[in-house]
């Protein structure tokens, strides 16, 4: 292994780390926002350290360390199985966690002829990774369930159980549908497939090309996830807490945080097979590196148009109502923020200008290219993301039965009809 | 005779029939309804990212309730009399009336012959008040009024809960009375 493969793998592990554990308290804290602004409520607006509050995101952090501070209450009625009642929330959070590292950030850096992967696990059969992974995170909500030794942590296990077995099925195969058309099970592949057109025109995304496994997927992922409309096993208006009742403090945390990481894999999964994952639209890394000073002035033109409508929002509506005299420091925090960003922005010009009229390292480039890459997946992630936070505040949950009655009687045939159909097409096209 | 009649004259056009939904094939595929549960929130949630401040919300340290009406139990207040001095006269009809017992009553003679009696110490522990507002229904005096509009109560401790003579004849009435109706 050269020098350059070395930094790079260590640079996308920390990058894939980074992005599956900072974001959860960002999503937590997108959660609750989301949830007010759309219920006509604002949602916690007011922790803040030394005045900043970036919107409350810190309130997350406050929550963290209150539950680092809880008492570890250990219910005295569990007597046997104590170390896999204890292992359980960490299972559903590790799974969760593992999943998410086969999934690419960007496009394979080529250094020296050699061809890199930018995820945090360099491997080229990411999906059956993801798919053997995540689905031993339901095995944590099962543990947890059963060794409670409750009877509402029971049935939420039950649940647990019972959801499996309804959404494991379509999920594999709208995903062999999938493996179908793109020939591949290696994610970065599927993302260049997807950076292709077809009918000339259309950008060959996984939900044009194969909208119906498309649906499938992302319903079963929802049901994956344990995310509402599926939230079965916990239930709280019929069992209390589900597989949750009996724990507490960071045992709670764990299965709290594991449900986020979860989203935010099923987030990336999600973009990684049927919205182009980190590829914009009808353009390819090889056109992006190839039209390179096309691609830094459009860059240029657009970047400083997004930040000034962001700072124009943030002068809006960082500051408190007028009636209301004391101002909590909000002048202040905007001030420093649109320093920042202006600040920021002139850095990222700077270094767009010195790589086209400058540089004449190709090298530069392409990893000017592969950072890109990394905020465009970002930016479609934390989307998703939203996404599944307003269908968690849209639609209402499931009965169990009809989770299974979806599954088997609608999801099943329809995933397995899918498949057929594009067998005959892949094969017909290929004669 | 009348029994048969009023069979005869139920027919189908006096039955009412609730229409059940869910059995179009629209409402089958389940996603048109998704897309319409989510229409709804988008709205919501770009009409308030737009304009934060324009949510309904009180922001409530730095503002108010204003709607608080007259008839609203707040906490509670001793009235005084025109020449300022206290209204009670330590009947303990109120500490009789009420459910929680919470009102600790300690009588003494009053010297400035308005009336007989008075209280030496009068205490409310509002932490086992359940602001039912007997004792203001039972006072004979208007002496005890909950009309201070004060909703809001802190303390570190206990002790600071049980309110006194003192404190309670501080607090003002938030509406127009002030002095005591029956005794002045």
């Amino acid at each position: 292994m050269t020098t350059a493969a070395i930094i790079v793998a260590v640079a996308s592990f920390a990058l894939g780390a980074l992005l599956a554990l900072l974001t959860i308290p960002v999503l937590v804290w997108l959660e609750r926002r989301v949830a007010g602004l759309v219920q006509d409520r604002l949602g916690p607006n007011r922790t803040n350290i030394g005045g900043f509050r970036l919107g409350g995101v810190v309130q997350s952090f406050a929550d963290v360390v209150k539950l680092l501070l809880k008492e570890e209450y250990y219910p005295s009625h569990i007597k046997s199985g104590r170390w896999l009642f204890m292992l359980a929330p960490v299972i559903t959070f590790v799974a969760a966690l593992l999943a998410f590292m086969a999934i690419p950030f960007a496009d394979t850096l080529v250094i020296n002829g050699e061809s890199l992967r930018i995820s945090a696990l360099p491997i080229n059969y990411g999906i059956f990774w993801y798919m053997a992974i995540s689905s031993i995170g339901v095995l944590g909500v099962i543990f947890g369930g059963w060794l409670s030794h409750n009877k509402y942590s029971l049935l939420g296990a039950a649940r647990a159980g019972s959801m499996v077995i309804s959404y494991e099925l379509p999920l594999g195969l709208s995903i062999l549908a999938f493996i179908i058309t793109y020939d591949t099970i290696d994610f970065n592949a599927m993302v260049q497939f997807q950076s292709g057109t077809f009918f000339g025109f259309l950008p060959a995304w996984g939900i044009l090309v194969q909208p119906l496994a498309a649906i499938i997927l992302i319903v079963s992922l929802f049901a994956e996830t344990n995310r509402n409309p599926f939230t079965v096993a916990e239930g709280e208006s019929e069992i209390v807490a589900g597989f949750m009742t009996e724990y507490t403090a960071m045992k709670f945390a764990m299965y709290f945080m594991g449900e986020y990481v979860a989203m935010n894999t099923a987030s990336a999964v999600i973009i990684t097979m049927i919205f182009g994952g980190y590829q914009i639209s009808w353009v390819s890394t090889e056109m992006l590196l190839e039209n390179f000073s096309v691609f830094a002035f459009s860059l240029m033109v657009i970047i400083p148009l997004i930040i000034t409508v962001l700072i124009r929002w943030m002068r809006k509506n960082n500051r408190v109502r007028p009636s209301i005299k004391a101002d909590g420091g909000r002048d202040f925090e905007t001030k420093v923020l649109t320093i920042a960003m202006v600040g920021m922005t002139l850095l990222v010009e700077a270094i767009l200008i010195y790589l086209v009229f400058l540089s004449e390292s190709s090298l530069a480039n392409s990893i000017a290219v592969t950072l890109f890459q990394i905020v465009v997946f970002v930016v479609k992630l934390m989307l998703f993301n939203i996404f599944f936070i307003l269908i968690r505040w849209s639609v209402p949950r499931f009965r169990y039965d009809q989770v299974q009655k979806l599954g088997w009687y609608y999801l099943l045939p329809l995933a397995l009809l899918n498949i057929i159909v594009t067998a005959i097409v892949v094969v017909g096209v290929s004669l | 005779m009348s029994q048969h009649t009023r069979e005869g004259s139920i027919t189908s056009d006096h039955i009412k029939v609730t229409k059940r939904h869910g059995n179009s094939f629209r409402d089958k595929l389940y996603l048109p309804a998704i897309y319409d549960g989510v229409k709804v929130t988008f709205k919501h949630l770009f009409k308030n990212l737009n304009n934060i401040n324009d949510i309904e919300t009180l922001r409530y340290p730095e503002e108010q309730p204003t709607d608080i009406t007259q008839r609203w139990r707040g906490l509670h207040r001793l009235t005084h009399r025109a020449d300022n001095s206290i209204a009670c006269v330590a009947c303990f009809m109120c500490s009789t009336a009420c459910p929680s017992n919470c009102i600790f009553i300690e009588a003494t003679q009053r010297q400035d012959g308005k009336d007989e009696k008075m209280p030496a110490s009068f205490f409310i522990d509002t932490l086992e008040c359940i602001f039912c507002g007997y004792c203001v229904e039972a006072c004979p005096c208007d002496a005890i009024r909950m009309d201070t509009g004060i909703f809001s109560l802190t303390g570190n401790k206990r002790e600071d809960f049980v309110m006194n003579k003192e404190q309670l004849l501080s607090h003002k009435g938030a509406f127009a009375e002030e002095i005591s109706c029956a005794r002045n």
